[in-house]
Parts: C-alpha cells; sequence; structure tokens
C-alpha cells in the first residue's frame, strides 16, 4: 500500500481530492517528528503499512529544540552515520552569571567524547535531521504525505478509529493512531485524552541562530574537526528573575544561542524578548556570539511537569508519544527530550506491531507501550528528578541570584591581589559563602535538599 | 561586581521575525474564545508572553487584543499564558504558517 512512500517526499500538489486511504493503513501517525518517526520506523520495519501525516511543508519545519540529539535508540534504528549531524559534543560546561556580569563556570571535556560514538551526542538542526529521518522511514516502507492538518480523531463508540484532516474529504481510518504532535498537543486535548497543562508546568524558549565562519567557530570555542561544545547558563544573568537557563550550542557554521523558563514567569512581566536580550549581552556570552548574522529567530513552548503531569499513553486505538506526552527531563545539568521521543516512538511502535498480530487495538492490547517505556530510562529518569522543578523554584532567589553573586565575591576575594594573607583572603571567601548559604545549618539543609542530584 | 553597563544588543523584533520564513495560511489560526473576557482583563499576559509580537493591546481601546497571526512562530505560549484560558489556538491549515530552517 505504500509503495508511492518516496514520491510522497516532494512537495504534494494541490490536491482537490482526497484518494480513500481507508483501511490501506495499519497506523496512522500524527506528526514527523522524531517520536512519530521512530514510531513509523519501528512498525514499517516489522511489515506494517504506516502513514505519517506532518502539517508543515517538510518534517522539522515546524520543530525548535535546543540544540543537542542524544542518539543511543537512533543508532538502533538507523545508520546514524549517515545522519546529518553538526558537531559532536567535546565539551559540556555549566555556567552561572549573575546580571552583573560575573561568570563561574565548570568545564567538562574527556577524551572519551572525542571517540566513537562520541557519547552519543551531536547538535542537529531539525529541519535537516527529521526529513532525512524521516526519509529512512519511507524507505522502510511507510508513506509520508506533508501539509496536512490532523484536526481531530474520529471514533466508533470509545475506540478511536481513525483522524480527521483538513483535506477534502479528509477522513482516513485505520485500528491505530499514533499520536506524535508535540507539545502542543492540540488534536489529543481536543479527543479528551489528555488535559491542557497547566501554566506552571510549561515553559517558554526563544532562540536564535549566528552565522558565524567554521574557524571563528572552533576558535572561539576552542574546537577542532566535528567537535563541538554545549554550553549551559544559569542565574540571573541568563534569565533575570525567571526560573529557567539559557544555552549556547555550537553547528557547523552557525551558533544556537536561547533561554528557557516558565512561562508562569513571563506572565508576570519578563518578556522572553528581554530576556534574550540580556542574555545575548552579557559579557560572558556576547563574545560568543559577536559578530554573528542572526539568520533564524524562533520560540517554543517545552512541558516540563515530569512524571506527575505525564498523561495516559494507550487509549483504545490511541497512543500518546513524545513531547505530546510530556517527556521531556530538565533537572538543570541534564535537558532531554528528543532522545525520549524516539525511545518512546520505538516502544510504541513495538507494542502496536504486537497487538496488531493478534489483530486487536484496544487499550489492553497495546499496554506493552507504557510497561515498556515505564521499565526505560525514559520514565525512570522523569521519576528520579521528579522533584527537581518544584525545589528549584522554591529555592530561586538562593540559587539564582545569592548564590551566584555569593560564588563571584569568594572567588574575587580569595584570588585577590594585595598585600593582606592568604589566610585572610579565605576566610573572608568562606565567610562570603557561608552568608549567603545561611551558615554551616543553612548549608546542610541544602545540601540536603539537593543530595538527589548525586543519589 | 562590574559597573560595566550591558550593551543592549541593537534588534527590534521586526529584524528578528525578518528572519523567519512564513507561508501566509490566509486566515488567522489565533482567536479570543470570549471578547468580554479581554475587555475585562488588565494584565494582559497574552501580550506579556508572546515572543513575537502577536498580541497587542491598545491603552485606551477596548481590551481586545490585536492578533498579528502572521507574525506567529507557533510557539504555543499564549495557549498557557493567558490565564483565563481564553485564547483560541489552531494549527493553520494546509501547510501554512512558520517554516522554520534552523529549529
Amino acid at each position: 500500500m505504500s509503495a508511492n512512500g518516496a514520491e510522497s517526499l516532494q512537495l504534494p500538489k494541490m490536491v482537490s481530492e482526497t484518494p480513500d486511504y481507508n483501511d490501506a493503513y495499519d497506523a496512522i501517525i500524527v506528526g514527523a517528528g522524531l517520536a512519530g518517526t521512530a514510531a513509523a520506523l519501528t512498525m514499517a520495519r516489522e511489515g506494517l503499512d504506516v502513514l505519517m501525516l506532518e502539517r508543515g511543508p517538510a518534517p522539522g519545519t515546524k520543530n525548535v529544540f535546543g540544540g543537542v540529539l542524544y542518539t543511543p535508540t537512533i543508532r538502533e534504528l538507523v545508520d546514524i552515520d549517515s545522519a546529518p549531524t553538526e558537531r559532536y559534543i567535546a565539551e559540556k560546561r555549566f555556567s552561572m552569571l549573575t546580571a552583573d556580569g560575573d561568570e563561574t563556570a565548570v568545564s567538562v571535556r574527556p577524551g572519551a567524547w572525542r571517540d566513537e560514538p562520541h557519547n552519543d551526542s551531536y547538535t542537529v538542526i531539525r529541519r535537516r535531521f527529521d526529513e532525512w529521518f524521516a526519509k529512512q522511514a519511507v524507505e522502510a516502507g511507510a508513506t509520508l504525505i506533508t501539509e496536512t492538518t490532523v484536526t481531530g480523531l474520529i471514533r466508533d463508540g470509545k475506540k478511536i478509529v481513525g483522524v480527521e484532516t483538513d483535506r477534502p474529504d479528509g477522513e482516513i481510518r485505520a485500528p491505530v493512531v499514533v499520536l506524535a504532535e508535540g507539545a502542543n498537543s492540540l488534536v489529543s486535548e481536543g479527543a479528551d485524552l489528555k488535559e491542557s497543562p497547566d501554566r506552571e508546568d510549561v515553559a517558554v524558549s526563544v532562540k536564535e541562530v549566528f552565522k558565524l565562519d567554521r574557524d571563528t567557530i572552533d576558535d572561539r570555542f576552542r574546537l577542532d574537526g566535528d567537535a563541538g561544545a554545549a554550553y549551559h547558563y544559569f542565574g540571573d544573568g541568563a534569565v533575570g528573575q525567571a526560573v529557567g537557563g539559557g544555552f549556547v550550542y555550537t553547528n557547523k557554521r552557525t551558533v544556537s544561542v536561547g533561554v528557557a523558563y516558565r512561562v508562569e514567569d513571563a506572565a508576570q512581566g519578563q518578556t522572553p524578548e528581554e530576556t534574550l536580550d540580556a542574555f545575548e549581552s552579557h559579557p560572558a556570552v556576547a563574545p560568543l556570539i559577536r559578530g554573528g548574522r542572526r539568520i533564524e529567530y524562533s520560540a517554543h513552548v517545552i512541558p516540563e511537569g515530569g512524571a506527575d503531569a505525564m498523561p495516559d499513553l494507550v487509549h483504545d486505538g490511541a497512543v500518546v508519544v513524545g513531547d505530546a506526552a510530556g517527556l521531556v527531563l530538565n533537572n538543570g545539568v541534564h535537558l532531554e527530550g528528543t532522545n525520549m521521543a524516539v525511545e518512546s516512538g520505538f516502544h510504541a511502535g513495538k507494542a502496536i506491531v504486537s497487538a496488531l498480530a493478534d489483530d486487536r487495538s484496544d487499550e489492553a492490547a497495546l499496554a506493552d507501550y507504557p510497561r515498556d517505556l515505564e521499565n526505560s530510562f525514559v520514565v525512570e529518569n522523569l521519576r528520579h528528578y521528579d522533584w527537581f522543578q518544584q525545589t528549584i523554584a522554591d529555592d530561586r532567589e538562593f540559587l539564582f541570584e545569592d548564590l551566584p553573586r555569593a560564588l563571584a565575591d569568594a572567588e574575587t576575594e580569595y584570588f585577590s591581589m594585595d598585600r593582606t594573607s592568604k589566610d585572610e583572603h579565605t576566610d573572608a571567601a568562606r565567610d562570603r559563602l557561608l552568608e549567603a548559604a545561611g551558615g554551616w545549618f543553612g548549608a546542610a539543609k541544602r545540601a540536603w535538599r539537593f543530595r538527589r542530584m548525586l543519589s | 561586581m562590574s559597573t560595566a553597563q550591558p550593551q543592549v544588543p541593537d534588534v527590534s523584533i521586526e529584524d528578528r521575525l525578518y528572519t523567519v520564513k512564513y507561508r501566509d495560511a490566509g486566515e488567522s489560526h489565533l482567536g479570543v474564545a470570549n471578547p468580554d473576557v479581554c475587555t475585562d482583563c488588565t494584565t494582559n499576559e497574552c501580550a506579556k508572553v508572546c515572543p513575537a509580537a502577536v498580541w497587542t493591546v491598545e491603552e485606551d481601546g477596548d481590551g481586545v487584543p490585536h492578533i498579528a497571526y502572521e507574525n506567529c512562530l507557533e510557539c504555543g505560549t499564549c495557549r498557557f499564558g493567558c490565564p483565563h484560558d481564553n485564547v483560541t489556538w489552531e494549527y493553520p491549515k494546509t501547510g501554512g504558517g512558520v517554516v522554520f530552517k534552523q529549529g
């Protein structure tokens, strides 16, 4: 049924009448992003006829992410060596910024990351990567139709039996629908498969991509070959009074710069544009992008509700994967989502294959998907760090303002060159840190609160 | 602590949006569910949270925001930003709207 899949990658002509796709497919995938394509690929490899519906003119045209893709699962599905990656991550840098221009940073550059498979961490541009990934699914037998928006689900009683699209006569029926529609999960919400996330559980991210010479990027970030850097920033120098962070990622000939913080904070009046302006003009950041030409501005919401906010993943005739299922991890040190999207699509695809082998597609028959995801790193990590977002928000002033400032003061004191003894400077530096932390007792309390970062 | 003032980037929202490619869908995919709710709203979160200056509320108007849907980055922030759940948001139809190249 999907023999024409390869042709459908090209821009569709104006269609006045939709061909009859009813029951031509075993599964319909809503959204050809990473989760949807991973599901399609998994099913197509097992011989299922699958239809991917993408609302953009090509996969990746509606997608925005920070920039680093973790590829352990993708590697299992495709030949990653032929993928359009930008650079592998050779350095991770974690940096605290104050609004006064101070920076305190830790840089990690393990030698092992320079060797294949580079810790499975690469910067990618979604427009290129997602289209390539979808093409792998098409080559495996999936059909891709672009410029087609799914507007609702068709039910037969309680069971989901297909999708409505914005094409003329655009109803398409199939035993299973995979909802891989991303963070703005209008179809899932409209069909009451999930509630719209709470404002406190959603972050807004704005990003700008700057064009620079490859040599300039290599020199500024101390890179060579395909090596790249991932810089993460915290503190009020990164996102002002908000809870969140900033990032700088190197691509081949561009640098991606952005901030992500709670919509709640934006609603209080700290606008995304102002926040990005302040971050880009911080003395620790501005020199990295100096002289770069802005080539694209973008923005997207990020679901950050963690395991508690995860909707039901499986329904009669449907599964929810990727960002639509809220599968994003942000614990300050690890920022992950696309790898979890791929993992969820992979498990969903497998579960659908085995359910359809029994000629079933009800919720119980698809239960392998939530079970396997629950046993995977995805839900395990989400549960492990479920405490994090709220703890950070509760301690924002200390973590984002007092601590970065105290560190900067203590460093200034400790390294101060004058005619006072090192002993006195050390004492003064320690006192400054203790003062910010609330004394030995306060420091111990905070260490206890954040112990789970290392447990 | 440094006394050096950070330089404010010489870039406007118009400059930023100029870098973005769009296909005009011809009609707005955004709206308000109940204009009266906007008239009573004094906080205008829609305008504060939008990264693309889509939502603007005139000082002396009726409080109902003007919606420049053609600027929309389809980020979805307004969906969550409005505390009255008064934003109506659909996907632009048949491939319309923003076309990211560097997302």
